[in-house]
């Protein structure tokens, strides 16, 4: 069981009396803390307390412009690895190689910028601040550019060195210059130009062929006394020994320890084999560093590469790292290439889901980068999806379009909880703004019976007050979504009334109005207003009520009148009775006149 | 790295005692002994008054912000013994609602899941527990708990909406039924978890017995989709314990002790992801603790008080990002 190593970090609040405490609360994405004191007493302190509250959050690097890219472009590599075809082999070593050096031209794509940025920046703090972060990107790139030669392409003796040369070469300036000079120079002995030889292909056996053959020459030569003359070209020979003194001599064109490292590998052990690496790489840091220095933890981390100890390198880069960037991307694709066991983790079984959770949760803080992080949610099995349920739902839905994006990923993984609720919290936002076809759609695609009734009645309100519908495009075109609830069905139903009303479709109008009654679909409240929408119709010259639904109306109407209860207040009750009897006398009245007519057109030889 | 990325000048002229974002992290409303509530709009690093929010009488001991479906309500408990609800109609904020129920101190307001519609819980230092429910056109419905704790109750939270069974074949038009909780933490050391009945009032479920002294803070953690339930309790015996219960039905909690602190714990509260606990102590620090694999409780951070001239790092771009 692995310990936490270390002390827990401590981050100070500044400004805060160190005699008070401190409250605190969560945000979605932050701590809350400001200065107080617990001790609830009902008078005011003596003392006034600091007005300050203090937003504190872990993962501040979303906010760097420049980093955004690294996040956006790197996004795109690791979806792509997730996704591809897994090949065997040899082509999957080089697809997996592929991926990594991917990886590598983005962090050096964001050093180029970071660093063209620290040049033109105005003022020294953020020229310091943007060198800063360049270098910690070039500390990313050399161990990542380590870990892609030991770990994954697994370079076997021989071409290990070549590549460490390369990767040195490629992180230490130095080296290139010097090659530049030796090869300038004029060689009056042979052995000199063998300076050459960093970078040339060639194979591994000639390769030790020739090394043993110069050894030898070198050995001979230093033991003849050649150089006796000049200390120059004897420790020039010493070197090409591999003797490690003389290397330490020349350390000022040494940059650091894994230069000398692999300097002294290649004079002294050119076909050193990986499991062999880390004897020379301890003894080289020690020599190099001395007894005074102490590594840092650059070095620390590379000595767990050199020992391939892959889980020391995650552990100490997370430390090290001020973001989850660096340690999920790695971890994830080491893990592609099959090389974590499941480790006993702290915080989860799964340290590539533990990183990428990490990572992900951090984007979320971000108003526009969250969306990245919905895709590493969903290559997180264990626990993506409930993460991801619980962060989406905290995204402010600030505009039409941003809503539309979130509902949008719920709706394609089936969130129909989170789906629920943003809708809700959408409709029910319209309708405080007063409109309603938009609360309408919103209730609508939450599939929330309860609420689209609610919404229609306020339609049906709205109706009854200024004499006609909004949003008539919606209501129009509801299509199945009718169905959702009996009172949106009423609505559509009776706009649909209306409609056929207006084309001077009488007849299907009159059917459709007396079956929103007689199938129960119209609130008993509603009525009224139905029955007098009937009058016109039961008004024109020509009949279009049959005799039938003549007494089906008849029927309706009595049962309004004779079940209504007492409502409303005494005073108001007198008044509405009095208007009510009115309207029951006008509508008792034309329905008598309708039957008669109905009854002697039907009665009639041309009625039918 | 944790950094402070924002310090929000509140000029509250005296002690604040509790500040609470919104739910999208927008806003900020902050409440002091100065008897005002203050809301803050927090975005993009910026700070901008929205309300200065006068009504209470006495120092303001807490508030809460309910979910934004109900549109932008907060909720403030007072000194006064009155609780009172504010909301935002038309881009001002006036106060809705004003609770007098109590015969003291009103500690904690919390609202529930939205899922059960509008209700706040408040508890009392006169020992009573009243939950607030919003039953349409402006009104308020009532219900009381007397005695919920003998002296006085500190704290109340509730639990996260489980829903019984299956919500897709729901027919049209009904509500699910859920089971309503809710715990709260007292003066006579106990932390008790209350139920809603069929009949619409709420019976006393369990009593958790742990602490030696008053408890003073109760949280219920958020779900992330296991059956087991979480509640932190930190109480003035200087114990915090951490309590689960495995399976909704079986209802026996087991604590485990987060740590014993030298001075009372004020206030414990969990991330919003329910995986992070948030702990203050009377040595005037907040620890941050997680769970590890083996069910031990971690402590992962350290949020201290400053000695003067530590200065905080801000990373460059965020000040001006959008």
């Amino acid at each position: 069981m692995e310990e936490l190593d270390g002390e827990p970090i401590v981050t100070l609040i500044p400004g805060v009396d160190s005699k008070k405490q401190m409250c605190f609360d969560w945000g979605p994405g932050e701590l809350l803390v400001c200065e107080t004191s617990f001790h609830k007493k009902g008078k005011s302190e003596t003392v006034p307390g600091c007005p300050f509250i203090y937003i504190v959050r872990k993962d501040v690097d979303v906010y760097s412009h420049i980093l955004r890219k690294l996040f956006n472009e790197s996004h795109g590599i690791f979806v792509g690895l997730q996704r591809i075809e897994e090949l065997t082999g040899k082509s999957r070593k080089a697809q997996l190689v592929r991926v990594s050096k991917n990886y590598r031209s983005v962090i050096r794509a964001c050093m180029e910028e970071m660093h063209q940025a620290a040049i033109a920046a105005k003022d020294s703090t953020s020229s310091r601040q943007f060198s800063s972060q360049v270098s910690i990107l070039s500390a990313m790139e050399l161990i990542w550019n380590l870990c892609e030669i030991l770990f994954i392409e697994v370079a076997p003796a021989g071409p290990l060195l070549l590549l460490l040369l390369d990767w040195v070469r490629l992180h230490v300036c130095e080296v290139d210059s010097i090659l530049a000079d030796v090869l300038g120079s004029e060689n009056p002995s042979k052995h000199e130009s063998f300076w050459d030889s960093p970078g040339n292909t060639q194979t591994l056996t000639e390769l030790e062929l020739k090394w043993q053959h110069w050894h030898e020459e070198c050995e001979r030569h230093l033991q003849d006394g050649t150089f006796v003359s000049s200390p120059h070209l004897e420790s020039l020979c010493k070197i090409m020994l591999g003797d490690e003194a003389a290397l330490l001599e020349q350390k000022n064109l040494l940059s650091n320890w894994y230069h000398f490292l692999v300097t002294r590998l290649l004079y002294s052990h050119p076909t050193v084999k990986p499991i062999d690496l880390h004897f020379y790489a301890q003894s080289s840091l020690d020599l190099f560093l001395g007894a005074k220095s102490r590594p840092e933890p650059l070095d620390n981390i590379l000595m767990a590469a050199f020992e391939f100890d892959i889980h020391q390198v995650i552990k100490e880069c997370s430390i090290a790292f001020s973001n989850w960037w660096f340690v999920a991307h790695l971890t994830d694709l080491l893990d592609h290439c099959k090389l974590l066991q499941s480790h006993n983790l702290y915080f989860g079984s799964n340290m590539r889901e533990f990183l990428l959770l990490e990572y992900a949760s951090g984007l979320f803080s971000h108003h526009s980068l969250w969306q990245l992080g919905v895709d590493y949610f969903d290559y997180c099995p264990e626990l993506g999806r409930v993460s991801l349920e619980l962060h989406i739902e905290r995204i402010p839905l600030s505009t039409e379009q941003k809503a539309l994006k979130v509902l949008r990923i719920c709706e394609q993984r089936q969130m129909t909880e989170q789906v629920r609720s943003i809708c809700k919290i959408l409709a029910m936002k319209a309708v405080r703004n007063n409109r309603l076809g938009s609360a309408l759609s919103w209730s609508i695609r939450a599939k929330d019976a309860a609420f689209a009734t609610l919404v229609s009645d306020r339609f049906l309100m709205d109706y009854c007050e200024r004499g006609c519908f909004s949003d008539l495009d919606l209501i129009d075109n509801l299509g199945p979504a009718m169905m959702l609830s009996d009172r949106l069905t009423f609505l559509g139903k009776y706009r649909e009334f209306h409609r056929l009303y207006g084309d001077k479709r009488f007849v299907d109008a009159a059917s459709l109005l007396l079956s929103l009654m007689t199938s129960q679909i119209a609130p008993r409240s509603f009525w009224m207003t139905l029955l007098t929408d009937a009058l016109p119709l039961l008004e024109q010259k020509q009949v279009i009520f049959s005799a039938e639904q003549t007494y089906e109306l008849l029927r309706c109407l009595e049962d309004l009148t004779s079940g209504r209860p007492e409502q409303g207040e005494p005073d108001q009750q007198l008044q509405d009775d009095d208007i009510e009897a009115t309207k029951v006398e006008m509508l008792r009245l034309s329905l008598a006149r309708n039957l008669a007519r109905a009854i002697i057109k039907e009665g009639s030889l041309e009625g039918s | 790295m944790v950094s402070v990325i924002n310090t929000v000048d509140t000029s509250h002229e005296d002690m604040i005692h509790d500040a609470q974002m919104d739910y999208y992290g927008t806003r900020l409303a902050t409440c002091s002994s100065d008897r005002s509530v203050k809301i803050f709009d927090v975005r993009n690093g910026g700070q901008i008054l929205i309300a200065d929010l006068r009504g209470h009488e006495g120092p303001v001991w807490q508030v809460a912000w309910a979910h934004p479906m109900y549109g932008n309500i907060l909720a403030s408990c007072s000194y006064d013994r009155k609780v009172i609800i504010w909301k935002e109609e038309n881009g001002t904020w006036e106060k809705t609602h004003e609770h007098t129920g109590h015969d003291s101190s009103v500690n904690s307001v919390c609202w529930a899941p939205h899922d059960y519609g509008l209700i706040l819980a408040c508890g009392s230092s006169d020992g009573a527990i009243s939950l607030l429910t919003y039953t349409g056109e402006g009104q308020w419905d009532v219900k009381k708990i007397n005695n919920a704790h003998t002296i006085g109750c500190n704290a109340v939270s509730w639990a996260p909406a489980v829903v019984p069974g299956s919500l897709i074949d729901q027919p049209s038009g009904q509500k699910p039924n859920y089971i309503k909780k809710f715990a709260s933490g007292g003066c006579d050391n106990l932390i008790k978890l209350w139920k809603e009945e069929e009949d619409g009032q709420w019976k006393e479920e369990q009593k958790l017995e742990a602490h030696s002294d008053w408890v003073r803070d109760v949280a219920w953690a958020p779900s992330i989709g296991l059956p087991t339930s979480t509640i932190a309790s930190c109480s003035q015996d200087g114990r915090v314990f951490v309590w689960t219960c495995d399976d909704a039905s079986s209802n026996t909690w087991s604590p485990k002790l987060l740590h014993k602190f030298n001075d009372v714990v004020w206030h414990v509260s969990w991330s919003i992801t329910a995986n992070i606990l948030a702990v203050s102590g009377g040595d005037n620090k907040v620890t941050l603790w997680k769970e590890s694999v083996d069910g031990q409780w971690v402590c992962i951070s350290d949020v201290n008080k400053g000695q003067g001239s530590v200065s905080a790092s801000v990373t460059e771009g965020q000040q001006n990002e959008q």
